[in-house]
């Protein structure tokens, strides 16, 4: 088989000055204002009133007797099932206790809720207006720039990747366009964000894609459209059928069991 | 800064905290980054750490607790102009510096009426309430405390500070029942604190102690309880000197209390060969743990000086009713 001659491609050096190092201190840049950007937009997460403290932790409360119910013992833990189902089934914890039995609010109408939204359009927004920015700028100067030869064969599949916006058929994969460069920047300067602004900066849009994916499970629980009476009719039940195991039953004997002396 | 400036100082030995203090003026010489003037190499340098932070908070607590007043305030002042005034841990903390400077009685209730005013603006700065509950016992109005740390722990009942606080209260006047309930609460909390179980053994040997009926009902009770916290903490000095204690009693009482009275509820009381064994098994333990703290065996350090003394007292003592 014959060889293939490697394709040699006579380049201005200036290219690699105008266009490889200003596009990536461009991105860097704009990395670092963005972060800055979104610490000074972040709003502070809104104060919680008594009653709502209140309600929610009462409900912890629940969860813990229901978990750790084996630690005390069972006159102790039938006198507080006793207390929280009654207290639970009354609606003694509710934050308002008047809304008892009404169907929880329309999360779009909860303010609560839409000062949340808000905080993600803002995230959202920090990250899109930058990106279509440079991309036009890219586009309007750098477009079916030729800029750099990656020094590792590829095989044909990277062309559509590496040579974006740059239409010749047989030129060899290896050849990389300005606006590839580009994304490969978007993707490649997380580790460059975190020297420059420590491991939690917000420059990075792949971190913030994760942070929207899987939003905390604390926020789930009390979240705005779930009805706080119906959790805690819930956790009644449970706590109503719990079988109760004292841990300190035999506990002298297990002791005597293992401690040599 | 020192690494055992990352732990809250009312853990540390005074000498440690004396050795920080001392410290301060060195450590606090420079200010953070973040907070002195602008330059543009605080562009570049690492974001600030929520450590610093905590280290300035524990840094401020052993100045406070040594006497530096200075060095504290200047770390109060470092603290105020990062998080701002407003900042609901910075009111407590401010309060808790005028309460640490303040001369006599009058100054401490001006304090008081300050965290009241903040109280009533708003209801919801926890941090501040605790403040107050801890004024409200330094003033010796016990009463009035216990009764706010109820109000506390009816809106924030999974706060296990605020249940031990309580449960400690109720021990010095005396109400056992309601300490013990207290303690429980604790535990439900933090299942597998070991210390919280010897902490309720204690409780319940107090209350055991006090003669009344239901006495070697609770004494069993603390005797498991100094089981179990032996059992999540191997050599736990504390549980075993609470666990020598209790048998010693128990053996006293143990033949002439009557068989029905345990009957109705809670376990029932372990037998006599048990108890003796649990009792020869605390002391052996218990002088393993002296001889081999005071030799300073590798392994066997970490043990308080003041409880290796008090074990060391205990055992004398047993020993010498043995040999009259």
């Amino acid at each position: 088989m014959a060889q293939i001659p490697v394709q040699t491609i006579h380049r201005d050096p200036q290219l690699f000055y105008w266009i490889l190092i200003p596009i990536t201190v461009v991105m860097i840049l704009t990395g670092v204002l963005r972060h800055y950007a979104t610490v000074l937009m972040a709003t502070e997460p809104k104060k919680q009133e008594l009653p709502a403290i209140r309600e929610q932790r009462s409900l912890l409360r629940g969860i813990n007797l229901r978990t750790n119910a084996n630690v005390i013992s069972p006159a102790s833990f039938q006198a507080r099932k006793d207390y929280l189902v009654n207290a639970y089934e009354r609606g003694d914890f509710l934050k308002d206790p008047d809304k008892k039995g009404q169907a929880a609010a329309n999360p779009m109408t909860d303010p609560a809720a839409m000062e949340g939204m808000m905080g993600m359009m803002k995230g959202n927004m920090a990250m899109m207006i930058p990106q279509t920015l440079i991309m036009g700028w890219i586009n309007a100067f750098f477009s079916g720039f030729v800029i750099i030869r990656l020094p590792f064969p590829l095989t044909i599949k990277f062309k559509s990747m590496l040579q974006a916006g740059v239409g010749t058929r047989d030129m060899d994969p290896q050849w990389m366009s300005s606006i590839s460069w580009y994304v490969l920047c978007i993707f490649g300067l997380q580790s460059v964000f975190n020297y420059l602004l420590g491991s939690d900066n917000a420059a990075s849009q792949m971190a913030q894609q994760m942070g929207q994916m899987g939003p905390g499970a604390g926020a789930q629980m009390f979240g705005p459209g779930v009805d706080p009476d119906k959790q805690f009719k819930a956790e009644a039940e449970n706590l109503s059928v719990l079988a109760h195991e004292y841990t300190l039953e035999g506990v002298e004997d297990r002791l005597l069991e293992t401690v040599r002396v | 800064m020192s690494s055992s400036l990352s732990h809250p100082p009312a853990h540390l030995p005074p000498a440690v905290a004396l050795r920080i203090s001392q410290q301060a003026p060195i450590t606090l010489r420079n200010p953070p980054s973040v907070i002195s003037s602008y330059s543009i190499s605080s562009l570049w340098s690492a974001a600030e750490t929520p450590e610093l932070w905590t280290e300035y908070e524990n840094l401020m607590l052993s100045c406070l607790r040594t006497g530096d007043e200075q060095s504290a305030h200047l770390c109060l002042e470092r603290l105020t102009e990062r998080f701002g005034a407003e900042n609901e841990k910075l009111m407590a903390l401010r309060g808790l510096f005028q309460e640490a400077i303040a001369k006599d009685d009058a100054e401490l209730k001006q304090v008081l009426e300050e965290y009241e005013n903040i109280l009533t603006k708003d209801p919801s700065n926890m941090p501040v309430t605790k403040r107050r509950i801890a004024l409200l016992k330094t003033l010796d109005k016990t009463t009035e405390a216990i009764t706010a740390l109820n109000e506390f722990v009816d809106s924030s009942p999974t706060d296990a500070e605020a249940w031990a606080e309580l449960a400690d209260l109720y021990v010095g006047q005396g109400m056992y029942p309601q300490a013990v309930f207290a303690m429980e609460e604790v535990l439900l909390i933090t299942p597998n604190a070991w210390n919280i179980h010897a902490r309720l053994g204690e409780v319940l040997f107090m209350a055991g102690s006090t003669g009344d009926s239901s006495a070697d009902k609770y004494l069993g009770d603390a005797l498991r309880r100094f089981c179990r916290s032996i059992e999540l903490c191997d050599d736990y000095l504390r549980g075993y000197y609470g666990l020598k204690l209790t048998t010693s009693k128990l053996l006293s009482i143990l033949p002439q209390a009557s068989r029905q009275s345990k009957s109705d509820s809670g376990l029932a009381l372990p037998d006599l060969k048990t108890v003796e064994r649990l009792n020869e098994t605390a002391t052996a333990k218990l002088s393993e743990i002296v001889r081999k703290s005071v030799n300073g065996e590798p392994g066997w350090g970490g043990y308080e000086q003041a409880e290796v003394i008090a074990a060391k007292a205990l055992l004398d003592s047993s020993a010498a009713k043995t040999i009259r």
